[in-house]
């Protein structure tokens, strides 16, 4: 072996290391009998684990086997590579239209589902691509030690005011969530049926008059449910139904749901998913009824399955964001305006996030 | 195979190192190198260049936006104050363990190393808990009575710098200790004996020969601290966005790939730039410590 050897050997390493990209050796996807579910980890996953898996599994006799957390930037990878090692994935909307945008996502065939169950889910949370599971809400969380419950801000407006609500702000960037552009409309006032199509302008308008008050933009909502609880910032704007569980642990954080935006986690089927008809069977536990009472009863987030505040007391469904008096005072976010494509071929949902990015980068 | 290496005497430079079998021991690193580094960054070159066909049009936008430059000089001052903090505690701290009792010096090599072994992500919580409003510092000094209410100490530059400098306070003090300790203490002792006062004796003997310490220790903590997320994302308020936030946000966000390997390159060269200058300045044998 002499200098020249070894360099040639490298050569052909580094050939191969180039070629990788063009042969796929990755192991055929076989049908084994799992479905691989990826969802977002913690007391949720738990949840499905004790109420939804064992009857899929013991009707099926496919084992469930979890993942978490449903990047889309992994989805991307996966179905480019053709290593796709997940089925089904629980996700958020704008999650759902970035995968849609690149044909990342299989169809739900909608006519193998319950159609029992999907009567009794709202329309707008059954897309071609995604079907609703959960509700989340962006609401008024509040620390109640630093504002009285009496005296706590009640819409947007009141949050934007920071001399008759001391404290810092806490909004967010960051973690794939989109600029909070309805908030910023109705806190200068539009009324809540008049927000689409967002007047862009205005609202950013009215984020420049946020930022002095934001004490931290955080990057994850468990960030932010942590600020409110040290009191590092006195109000903030994030999902209701962590601000719930965490008033149930015992932090000091009430939640206001007037002129909350609801919006859905989904369930999609990965492209070039193992064996579709399983993976709606699967899908058709999870939107079951009584499965979502339960799993509510347990994590605080809205049910897509309406059947299942039969199974809640009044008490219980007082705790969720789409109980009839909460949803009420709420508005569903508008996914056609954030999914619109523009001249230059972005969606509003690239364009609005790149400029939030740019707007930080600026002040 | 030719076996001239053993007959030869040998060593690194020379060409008979890679005829004997000691050549072979670079294979692995080699292969390492080309398959987990070299291949990925090729890739990356060409993810900047490639949308479909060949495009400037990631290039193009990167410069038309403002932004994006404010970010990069965001990363440089944040990386630039981090490793000049670093330095200027490091320095004493290397100092004194080079010129203290073995026992002195383990007592201090433990509280370089101890933090050292804890996750980066719990050390930065753990400047939350610390700095925060009703946190330890604000109590601490709330109680002696110097404030009457809590100083801002999270969310700005200032908990920025702290948490990167507590991170990277090691890779400062190593290099350093490792050149110092090195430095023949009679030679000091000979400018003091010569009529040297202990500041010039220290400036004109002991500053020059730490100089590839502090080479070294400059270049590994500014690289490390440009590629930082986690702390100043936790850290920050809302001025120091790093490029670094930028491409993961372009990653995981927007599904930018394309704008991501650009502001990825981009940040490559203007680092590798850095460094040449840099050790062209000190000389390469310097920086790397040679």
């Amino acid at each position: 072996m002499n200098r020249r050897d070894i360099l040639k050997a490298a050569g052909v390493v580094s050939g191969a290391a180039a070629m990788g990209p063009f042969f796929h050796v990755g192991p055929a996807r076989a049908d084994q009998g799992e479905l691989v579910v990826v969802s977002w980890g913690g007391d949720y996953d738990q949840a499905l684990r004790d109420l939804v898996f064992p009857a899929f599994e013991k009707e099926t006799g496919y084992r469930v086997k979890l993942d978490a957390p449903p990047e889309t930037a992994k989805i991307r990878a996966m179905v480019q590579s053709g290593n796709i090692a997940w089925d089904v994935v629980l996700t958020d909307i704008p999650a759902v239209l970035t995968l849609m945008k690149d044909d990342l996502l299989e169809p739900i065939d909608y006519g193998v589902l319950d159609q029992a169950k999907l009567g009794r889910i709202p329309k707008e949370l059954q897309r071609s691509h995604a079907l609703g599971q959960r509700i989340y809400s962006f609401n008024i969380l509040y620390n109640s030690k630093m504002i009285p419950k009496d005296k706590h801000p009640r819409n947007w407006a009141d949050v934007w005011d920071g001399k008759a609500f001391p404290g810092g702000r806490t909004f967010n960037f960051q973690g794939g969530i989109e600029p909070q552009l309805e908030t910023a409309l109705l806190a200068d006032g539009v009324p809540i049926d008049k927000l689409y199509p967002l007047d862009v302008e205005r609202a950013w308008k009215m984020y420049d008059r946020l930022r002095p008050l934001v004490t931290k933009w955080y990057t994850s909502h468990a960030e932010a449910i942590q600020l409110l609880t040290a009191g590092e910032a006195s109000i903030g704007c994030t999902i209701g139904p962590r601000g719930i569980t965490a008033k149930h642990n015992g932090a000091p954080i009430e939640v206001e749901y007037n002129q909350g935006k609801l919006a859905s986690d989904n369930w999609c089927l990965v492209k070039g998913v193992r064996n579709k008809k399983v993976a709606l069977e699967f899908i058709n536990h999870a939107i079951d009824g009584k499965a979502q009472a339960g799993i509510a009863q347990r994590v605080p987030y809205g049910p897509s399955n309406v059947a299942a505040f039969d199974f809640l007391s009044p008490q219980e469904a007082a705790d969720l964001n789409t109980s009839p008096e909460n949803i009420k005072e709420q508005y569903w976010q508008n996914v056609e305006w954030w999914s619109s494509v523009e001249p230059n071929g972005k969606t509003q949902r690239e364009i609005q996030a790149q400029r939030f990015a740019t707007w930080m980068l600026k002040g | 195979m030719v076996m001239a290496g053993q007959r030869r005497p040998m060593g690194p430079g020379q060409a008979g190192f890679w005829r004997s079998r000691q050549g072979l021991l670079v294979l692995p690193p080699l292969i390492f190198y080309l398959l987990v580094y070299i291949y990925p960054l090729s890739r990356l070159w060409a993810w900047s260049f490639f949308d479909q066909h060949f495009t400037l049009e990631f290039y193009r936008e990167l410069f038309d936006e403002p932004a994006y430059f404010k970010a990069l000089t965001n990363t440089l001052e944040i990386s630039f104050l981090a490793a000049a903090l670093s330095l200027m505690l490091g320095y004493p701290m290397a100092y004194l363990m080079a010129t203290t009792s073995p026992r002195a010096r383990n007592v201090l090599m433990a509280f370089v190393l101890i933090p050292f072994w804890t996750s980066i992500l719990v050390r930065t919580f753990a400047w939350i808990v610390i700095l925060g409003k009703n946190g330890l510092v604000n109590h601490l000094l709330g109680r002696l009575g110097l404030i009457d209410e809590p100083a801002k100490l999270l969310f700005n530059m200032t908990s920025v710098q702290i948490g990167m400098v507590h991170v990277l306070l090691p890779f400062m003090v190593f290099p350093l200790y490792g050149v110092m300790s090195r430095i023949d203490p009679s030679l000091v002792r000979v400018a003091r004996s010569l009529g040297a006062s202990p500041r010039r004796a220290f400036l004109r003997v002991f500053l020059p020969l730490s100089l590839p310490g502090i080479g070294a220790g400059c270049v590994i903590t500014f690289l490390l601290a440009v590629g930082f997320y986690v702390t100043p994302a936790l850290l920050g308020g809302q001025g120091e966005i790093t490029l670094v936030m930028l491409i993961d946000m372009m990653v995981n966000t927007l599904l930018n790939w394309g704008l991501a390997a650009t502001l990825g390159i981009v940040l490559l060269v203007v680092v590798g730039i850095i460094f040449a200058v840099f050790s062209s300045l000190l000389g390469v044998e310097r920086v790397t410590g040679k």
